[in-house]
């Protein structure tokens, strides 16, 4: 199908990745209509604030509230696709409607995963605006927490929970935030994180909620560790239930190829995807700049085809916690030293950059603001750029 | 009229309106974000306005109609 014969277009999910396909259609000139389907009764925030600002009680919830689509999009709130059938190009919403396209982009994103047993209440965890204001109404009169997971939103949760003044225990089975920043930058935040009183406890075995009907801490094999609040960060599913039966490729999240597309007339953005790697391993990039990028090519390719040029790689991503702003371009190796391009690492304040044959392959700034331009070149986009 | 409103406050110097709409939104070199044109911008700017804005993951950025 050629895009001058796609009049309708559906775009399943309700967040940065869909709200961004959707305007790009539109900057692209697409005049068609466009619905997108969310399953979210709120309209569609960012998430980012939710683990700082909003979690703190600094920031209202209304404030995470995304620019508003204008009027030529139709947002059907509260509505979940259940199932897709391919063949008839129809989504099929969870009261039984059906919605027909001939276009469709999918961005169903990820929920958060959970360790409760069927039926045991009250664990946290922090993934929709409602997760996060519960959650700010318990810890503002709680004493102490513990937080399962320290990647980067069980380590900024236990940083908001300190600023609080709550005793904060943070349990994971991996070191602290080596996986995302290496071991080099990832010994320089755990220490920030442990001059603020959090207490670290390393899991030998699974983690598992402890108590009845009502979770009262985790329990690592014999030993229990008790608490006013539970919170788990382990993680977040692709959306991809409704896709199960739909023939489209899983694994572990839904296959895009790098220019989002899934199957003719079918394209996917942001959590919901995994690309392939070389090597057969399939890989998310769960960020927010990632979701924009794809939310972008893929109303590119779903419109156009082959787009001319596609953007150039532009690994983005940064966490606040205990006092420290950090910004990344690119993968942090784990093990050395980076070379220290200004300030001072043990002054917390430092422009760092990590390079493998010569040429960085890394940057990374920590409470030291720049042009984030000047971060990529020397970071994501070093390798790619003369000299 | 279109208008473009920061709040400053918020912003944390991602520099992602930059990418999206250069001719509008600049990061200076403390990382602050700045305008390169009037606040109230031209109808023909608004299509990039709005695209810059909408990338802000911190909703520090909008446009006022
Ligand atoms: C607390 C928190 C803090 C974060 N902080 C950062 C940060 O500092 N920096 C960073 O880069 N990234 C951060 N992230 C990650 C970032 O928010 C995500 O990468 C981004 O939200 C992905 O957007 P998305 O649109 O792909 O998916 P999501 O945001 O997951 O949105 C998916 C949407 O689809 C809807 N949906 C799902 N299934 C269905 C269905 N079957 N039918 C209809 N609708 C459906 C959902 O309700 C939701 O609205 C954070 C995430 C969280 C949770
Ligand atoms: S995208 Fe938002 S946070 Fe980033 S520089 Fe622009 S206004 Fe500031």
């Amino acid at each position: 199908m050629t895009s001058s014969s796609l009049r309708r277009i559906v775009v399943v999910g309700g967040s940065i990745a869909a709200v961004t396909a959707a305007e790009a259609l539109r900057v692209r000139g697409f005049d068609g209509d466009i619905t997108v389907l969310s399953e979210e009764t709120s309209a569609p925030y960012s998430r980012v604030p939710l683990s700082k600002g909003v979690l703190c009680g600094k920031e209202t919830p209304d404030s995470a509230l995304l620019p508003p689509l204008d009027g030529e999009v139709s947002l059907r709130l509260g509505t979940r696709a259940a199932g897709l059938r391919v063949d008839r190009r129809r989504v099929v919403c969870d009261d039984g409607d059906e919605v027909p396209y001939d276009g469709l982009v999918i961005a169903t994103g990820a929920r958060a995963r959970r360790l409760a047993r069927p039926g045991q209440a009250g664990e946290h965890v922090v993934r929709t605006l409602d997760d996060a204001t519960r959650l700010a109404g318990r810890i503002a009169t709680a004493g102490s927490v513990i937080v399962v997971g320290a990647g980067f939103l069980g380590m900024e949760v236990a940083s908001t929970c300190t600023d609080l003044g709550l005793a904060v225990t943070v349990v994971d089975r991996d070191p602290p935030l080596r996986r995302l920043l290496g071991g080099w930058l990832a010994d320089l935040v755990v220490g920030a994180a442990r001059d603020r009183g959090v207490r670290f406890v390393r899991a030998t075995r699974a983690v598992e909620l402890a108590g009845g009907q009502e979770v009262t801490g985790v329990r690592i094999g014999d030993r229990v560790l008790t608490a006013d609040v539970v919170v788990s960060a382990v993680g977040d599913v692709p959306g991809t239930g409704w896709l199960a039966d739909s023939g489209l490729p899983l694994r572990g999240g839904l296959v895009v190829d790098d220019r989002c597309r899934v199957a003719p007339d079918i394209v996917a953005a942001g959590d919901v995807t995994v690309s392939g790697r070389p090597g057969g391993e399939f890989r998310r990039s769960p960020h927010w700049t990632s979701a924009v990028i794809q939310g972008q090519v893929a109303a590119a390719t779903l419109l156009h085809g082959e787009v001319a040029t596609l953007p150039r790689p532009d690994a983005y991503y940064w966490t606040e916690q205990f006092g420290l702003d950090i910004k990344i371009s690119g993968e942090i190796p784990d093990g050395p030293a980076p070379t220290v391009l200004a300030g001072d690492p043990r002054e917390r304040s430092a422009l760092l950059q990590w390079r493998r044959n010569g040429r960085g392959v890394a940057a990374v700034s920590v409470n030291h603001r720049m042009p984030i331009v000047k971060l990529k070149r020397l970071g994501a986009w070093a390798s790619a750029e003369p000299g | 009229m279109v208008r473009i409103e920061i709040d400053r406050h918020r912003c944390e110097g991602h520099g992602l309106c930059e990418q999206a709409a250069p001719e509008i939104f600049r990061l200076d070199d403390e990382g602050e974000v700045e305008l390169l044109v009037p606040e109230d911008i031209v109808p023909e700017l608004r299509v990039q306005a709005e695209a810059g804005v909408r990338v802000c993951p911190v909703a520090a950025l909008r446009v006022r109609r």
